[in-house]
This record gives structure tokens, C-alpha cells and sequence, in this order.
């Protein structure tokens, strides 16, 4: 078990800059979660953690001990690759002993840890199978177990449930948090997933394009997103955006949209005149008397809930509310927005106000 | 199903000529080794004689001491090629100033006919005019004279033997190794194991195709060895080289012995075979059967 702490770290390849000055710091047995589009530095930041990147100015220190030349090896940490890594000529009960053999382990301690990894990712069944035999699913969690039969100081995965079906998506979830409260590791996961990266992390690091957007508790990425993109990211589906103004209304301030629609917003909020961008979740967003008349442009009811597209101009509003809706495409709803979340961001810099 | 026909007809000039090069002159090694035959003697025809030229090779101790030269001189040179291959291999994996020239220089020696193998190494290894009895004398005081000493002359032609075949095996091995994924060998570092480990365990079991491939070919090859040998010593001093290529050789063209030529030839393809068979045994057949 061990802190982890991400000091400036940047990482050119020649002459491409990649990762601009990387700052994060890792607390001992902390689950954290690095999220960001594709391309945006996530892998290349686990594997010079891991030790298999040089870096190229910065530093990662382990357990308070700077690891920039410590060899992979002597680094004790456990990693799931996004492409799993499996050893192609090794069973599966053979892969998943592969460390413990390295650490010169005995035979029966070995058996007896991989049998019971292969029970907790349901592959006993599987154990004397060679990797060529498996579907993805079952490779991902053959490398998986890789990983959990080792007691690390950290590990790390790489978008390891990316290629298992839904439901046994929700399981392996269970499973690591399960894992993670059980053993107290500190944990460093890689996910595209919204809903694992909200209900896994202690702690989501928002990346894009090779620099930290905002790093926080999932609620509080939620609640108070510091700029348009990490709004934009977190939650789904996505945070509506409209472009518009700041107006006065007597002595109340209200949002004035390009396309002429006015909303609410808190009061004090922002100074009159100020160009920004207006943010409300769709599930902030409720039908009801007192609303904003919007017209109707698509209804998807989903069972439990009803997500409803309004048009309104050049801008979509997107509602998600619970009740069922009789209307239909062409209709006016009154949208009644919920002020007290409404998120300001400024036009220029994006950044919220 | 598709046509059966086409697919024949496609394969028939193929099999025509496997039929009439390979096929068809074994078959008749094969009868000729069943008869005494010697164009030159009293008697010119082909006499059957049973098996009587393969029990006399039982019993043929020219035959015999020339085997065991013979298994001597492939273990010790494909053992050495395979060793040297494999570290030339990883060295041309690493990038080093000039490394395509010296990629391309050592191959030399695999475009050179044996026969020509053969010269240059008489040429240097002649007493008195050859550079490696001079190198050897000024360095090391060793008086190299493989018209005289056995085992210099042995330890010259399995050199021989290394220094022509070596890049056949560097090249395949370097196939394998550059086509050889990447994460394995990361997640193995990861897995805490070293370099040692990493060889033992992840390398040689995921180039072992190629490398039995390679032995194979090496194995056929210099079981076979005629021609290089037969330029730098003549298969002497005594017997001390005279491998079976060289023994078939001196059997069959001297003495224009071909009954017994022949039969020598068979068991030799058999021994081949033999050999082949028991690496089989020892190196893949266990792997199939637990895939
Ligand atoms: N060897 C390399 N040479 C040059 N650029 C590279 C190299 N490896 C990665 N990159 C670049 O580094 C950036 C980050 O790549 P990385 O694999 O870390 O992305 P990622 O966030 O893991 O994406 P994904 O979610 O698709 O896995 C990418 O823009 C990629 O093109
Ligand atoms: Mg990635």
C-alpha cells in the first residue's frame, strides 16, 4: 500500500509534447479514477506509472520514493492492460500464477490464491484453457485475476471491463470495489465509463489532451464542474449548453438566450452584459405549471424515465423527467428549470463563474 | 464443396515434378541398394544381393567411426549456431550505429556455395601461408595444422560449418523476434520477473516455432555436409572428418561402389529422419498436446 504522487510529469515522443505538466496526488488506499476522451494521455499516464514509459520531466514518486529510474519490476505494482497482455503459450491458471511463479512462490500457496481469483471471476471452469480459446470477455478477466492474485502496493487498470457484456459489467464492478474496501490498495483505474468512474472513484481525475481538467470527489465534479468540458463530461447524458447573455429584469438578473429564449437564473450570479454559456443537467429539468414553453421535438420514453429533445432555436434542450408524456412532437411543454442548479460558465475562457 | 478437379489439376505440375526429382530417384536409390553394383568390376550388371550391403554396414567400422564423427560435428555446430544466432539476433534487435551494414556484411557468408566455403577456408587455414595459423602462432603460440592434428582438423570444420550457417539462423530468429507482440513482454516486467525469467518463460517459448523450424533445416543441412569439407580436408587426417556426405563420397565415385553407396544413403536419410523424429518428440508433440 502505498500514496501516489504525480509531480509536473510531462511526456514527449521527439518532438511531440503529449502530456503537458501532469499533477496529481494519490492518497494511500484511495480509489482514483482518470477519465477523458480517446487520446487523451490516459494509458501513456498509467504506464509511466508502471514504469513502462520514460518520463520525460517530472516526477512520480511511489510510496514518497521517487520511482522515474526504478525498473518496472521493483516498482510492486500489479497492471491490467487495455489490450489484456495475456502469455499466449501459458493456461489460464498459468497466467494468472505468472507472478507469484516470478516471486518464487510455493506451489500450493500459487494454486490455491489462483483458484480462488478464478472463483471470484467465475473462470475455474476455464483454468486449463490457453488464451487463444477465450472470448474477450474472458481474456479481460483472465488478466484481471493476473492482478488480484498479487498483494501490490498499487494497481493499475486500463479500461479493464470495457469488452464484458453489461451485466457482467455491473458484477466485475461490485468485485473490484469489493476488492478495493477488502484490501485497502490504493487503485488507479482507466475508464471511458461514466457510471463506473461515478460509483467506483474516491477521487476522478478529468483529463484532455494531456492535461488535468479538474480533479475531485464524483459529486463534486457533478455538482460544481470548473469548466464547460468537464461539465460536458461528467454525467450523462450530457449537461445542456446555451449561448446567450446576462440581462437585468428590474432588479432580478435573467439568462438571455441568441435564440431569444430567457431563463432564470440565480440571483447575483453573474454581472449584467456578460456573454456565457448557460448549463442545466437534463434531469434538472422538470415538466409542470410555471414552466418555459418550449415545443416538443422528440420523446423517448425509457420505462422509468422519459427523455424529452425541446427545440428552441438553433439550440436542444434535453429533459429527462420521471413522469410519463402524452405529448407528441409539435406540442409546447412548460420546462421548468431548477434554478438552484443552473451552472454559469464564461464565454471566453469557459471556465465557470 | 468446391470442384475437386481444379484443385488436382492446380496441383498436378507440382507433383509431377516432387514425382520425377524426389520421389523417383529415391525409390530407385532404394533398388539399387538392394544390389551389388559396380559398373568398373569384372561383372558390370546389377546383381541382386538382399539385403547383404545393409548387413555389412552393421559391421563396416569406416561406416560406424564415420556416424559418430558425423553426430558429433552436427551437435556441436547447430548447438553453436543456435546459441550464436540467437545473441546475434538480439543484438540486431537493439539499434547501433551502422547496424544495417553490418546486417547486410554478415549474411555474406549464406550467398557463397560451399564449394567456395571450402576453398576460402583452405586458403586460410593452409601452415605457412594462411592467415589463422599465422593469427593463432603470434597470439597464442598454437600451431594450427589440420592437415595433421584430428581434432583441429574437426574443430576447423565445425568453425567452418558455424561461420557459414550462423546468419541463416540470425535471420530467421530475428523474424521471430520482430514479430513478437509487445505486451507480453511488458507485462512480464510488471509481473516482477527478470530478465532471466522474462528469456526463459516468455521469450524462447514464444519464438520455439521458428526455432525448431530452424533447427530442423540446420539439422538436414548439416547432416548432409559434402562439399566444404570434403575442399578443406578431404575428410582427413585419417577418418578424423570424413563425415557421411564425404564417406558416401569416397565409397561411390572412387570405387565406383554403388550398390553400397546407396545403401549407406538410405540409412542415412533414415537416421536423418530418426533424428528429426526424436526432437519432435522431445520438443513439440508436448505442446501440442496440452493445447
Ligand atoms: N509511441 C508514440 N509516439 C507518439 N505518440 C504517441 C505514442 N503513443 C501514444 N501517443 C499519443 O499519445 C496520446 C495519448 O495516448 P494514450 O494511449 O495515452 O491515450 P488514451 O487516453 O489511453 O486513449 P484511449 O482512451 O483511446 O485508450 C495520443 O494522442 C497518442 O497518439
Ligand atoms: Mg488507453
Amino acid at each position: 500500500m502505498a500514496n501516489v504522487t504525480i509531480d509536473n510529469v510531462v511526456k514527449r515522443y521527439g518532438a511531440a509534447e503529449i502530456m503537458h505538466g501532469v499533477n496529481v496526488d494519490i492518497d494511500d488506499g484511495e480509489f482514483v479514477v482518470l477519465v477523458g476522451p480517446s487520446g487523451c494521455g490516459k494509458s501513456t499516464l498509467l504506464r509511466m506509472i508502471a514504469g513502462l514509459e520514460e518520463i520525460s520531466s517530472g516526477q512520480i514518486r511511489i510510496g514518497g520514493r521517487v520511482v522515474n529510474d526504478v525498473p518496472p519490476k521493483e516498482r510492486d505494482i500489479a497492471m491490467v492492460f487495455q489490450s489484456y497482455a495475456l502469455y499466449p503459450h501459458k493456461t489460464v491458471a498459468e497466467n494468472m500464477g505468472f507472478p507469484l511463479k516470478m516471486a518464487k512462490r510455493p506451489q500450493a500457496e500459487i494454486d490455491s490464491k489462483v483458484g480462488k481469483a478464478a472463483q471470484i471471476l467465475d473462470l475455474s471452469h476455464l483454468l486449463k484453457r490457453y488464451p487463444k480459446q477465450l472470448s474477450g470477455g474472458q481474456r479481460q478477466r483472465v488478466a484481471m485475476g493476473r492482478a488480484i492474485v498479487r498483494d501490490p502496493q498499487v494497481f493499475l487498470f486500463d479500461e479493464p471491463l470495457s469488452n464484458l457484456d453489461a451485466k457482467l459489467r455491473v458484477t466485475m464492478r461490485v468485485e473490484i470495489k469489493e476488492l478495493h474496501q477488502r484490501l485497502k490498495t490504493t487503485i488507479i483505474y482507466v475508464t471511458h465509463d461514466q457510471i463506473e468512474a461515478m460509483t467506483m472513484a474516491d477521487k476522478i481525475v478529468v483529463m484532455r489532451d494531456g492535461r488535468v481538467e479538474q480533479i475531485g470527489a464524483p459529486l463534486d465534479l457533478y455538482d460544481r464542474p470548473q469548466n464547460v468540458f468537464v461539465a460536458g463530461f461528467i454525467g450523462s447524458p450530457a449537461m445542456n449548453f446555451i449561448h446567450g447573455r446576462i440581462q437585468s429584469q428590474g432588479a432580478a438578473l435573467q439568462f438571455v438566450a441568441e435564440s431569444g429564449l430567457v431563463l432564470p437564473v440565480p440571483p447575483g450570479s453573474a454581472e449584467e452584459g456578460r456573454a456565457v454559456i448557460y448549463g442545466i443537467r437534463p434531469e434538472d429539468i422538470e415538466i409542470g405549471p410555471g414552466g418555459i414553453p418550449v415545443r416538443v421535438a422528440v420523446i423517448e420514453p425509457m420505462g422509468a424515465e422519459t427523455q424529452v429533445f425541446a427545440k428552441v432555436g438553433n439550440d436542444m434542450i434535453d429533459a429527462i423527467v420521471r413522469q410519463r408524456i402524452a405529448a407528441r412532437p409539435g406540442d409546447e411543454l412548460p420546462f421548468r428549470i431548477d434554478v438552484s442548479k443552473v451552472h454559469l460558465f464564461d464565454r471566453a475562457t469557459e471556465k465557470r463563474i | 464443396m468446391r470442384s475437386n478437379k481444379l484443385g488436382w489439376m492446380l496441383l498436378a505440375p507440382t507433383l509431377v515434378i516432387l514425382g520425377l526429382f524426389g520421389v523417383v530417384p529415391f525409390i530407385y536409390v532404394l533398388w539399387v541398394s538392394f544390389h551389388q553394383w559396380n559398373p568398373f568390376a569384372a561383372n558390370p550388371e546389377m546383381i541382386a544381393n538382399g539385403a547383404d550391403n545393409f548387413r555389412q554396414l552393421v559391421f563396416d567400422t569406416g561406416f560406424l567411426s564415420s556416424l559418430s564423427v558425423t553426430l558429433a560435428f552436427v551437435f556441436f555446430a547447430v548447438t553453436s549456431e543456435l546459441i550464436l544466432g540467437y545473441a546475434l539476433a538480439q543484438a540486431f534487435m537493439k539499434d547501433f550505429p551502422g547496424k544495417a551494414f553490418f546486417r547486410t556484411i554478415h549474411t555474406l557468408p549464406l550467398i557463397m556455395a560451399p564449394i567456395i566455403v571450402g576453398s576460402i577456408w583452405k586458403l586460410m587455414t593452409t601452415p605457412s601461408i594462411g592467415i589463422i595459423p599465422d593469427l593463432l602462432d603470434s597470439w597464442f603460440g598454437y600451431d594450427l595444422n589440420i592437415g595433421q592434428s584430428a581434432v583441429a582438423a574437426f574443430v576447423t570444420t565445425v568453425v567452418m560449418d558455424i561461420w557459414h550457417w550462423t546468419p541463416l539462423v540470425t535471420l530467421s530468429l530475428i523474424a521471430a523476434l520482430v514479430a513478437l507482440p509487445a505486451d507480453p513482454f511488458e507485462q512480464a516486467q510488471i509481473d516482477g520477473a527478470s530478465k532471466r525469467q522474462i528469456f526463459w518463460h516468455i521469450t524462447l517459448p514464444m519464438i520455439r516455432p521458428a526455432i525448431v523450424a530452424t533447427v530442423f533445416i540446420r539439422l538436414m543441412d548439416a547432416l548432409r555436409v559434402v562439399d566444404e569439407v570434403l575442399m578443406l580436408t578431404g575428410g582427413g587426417p585419417g577418418s578424423a572428418t570424413r563425415y557421411i556426405g564425404v564417406h558416401i563420397f569416397r565409397e561411390v565415385f572412387p570405387r565406383t561402389n554403388y550398390g553400397y553407396g546407396s545403401a549407406v544413403s538410405v540409412v542415412v536419410l533414415y537416421i536423418t529422419i530418426l533424428v528429426c523424429w526424436l526432437l519432435y518428440v522431445g520438443l513439440i508433440a508436448p505442446r501440442n498436446n496440452k493445447a
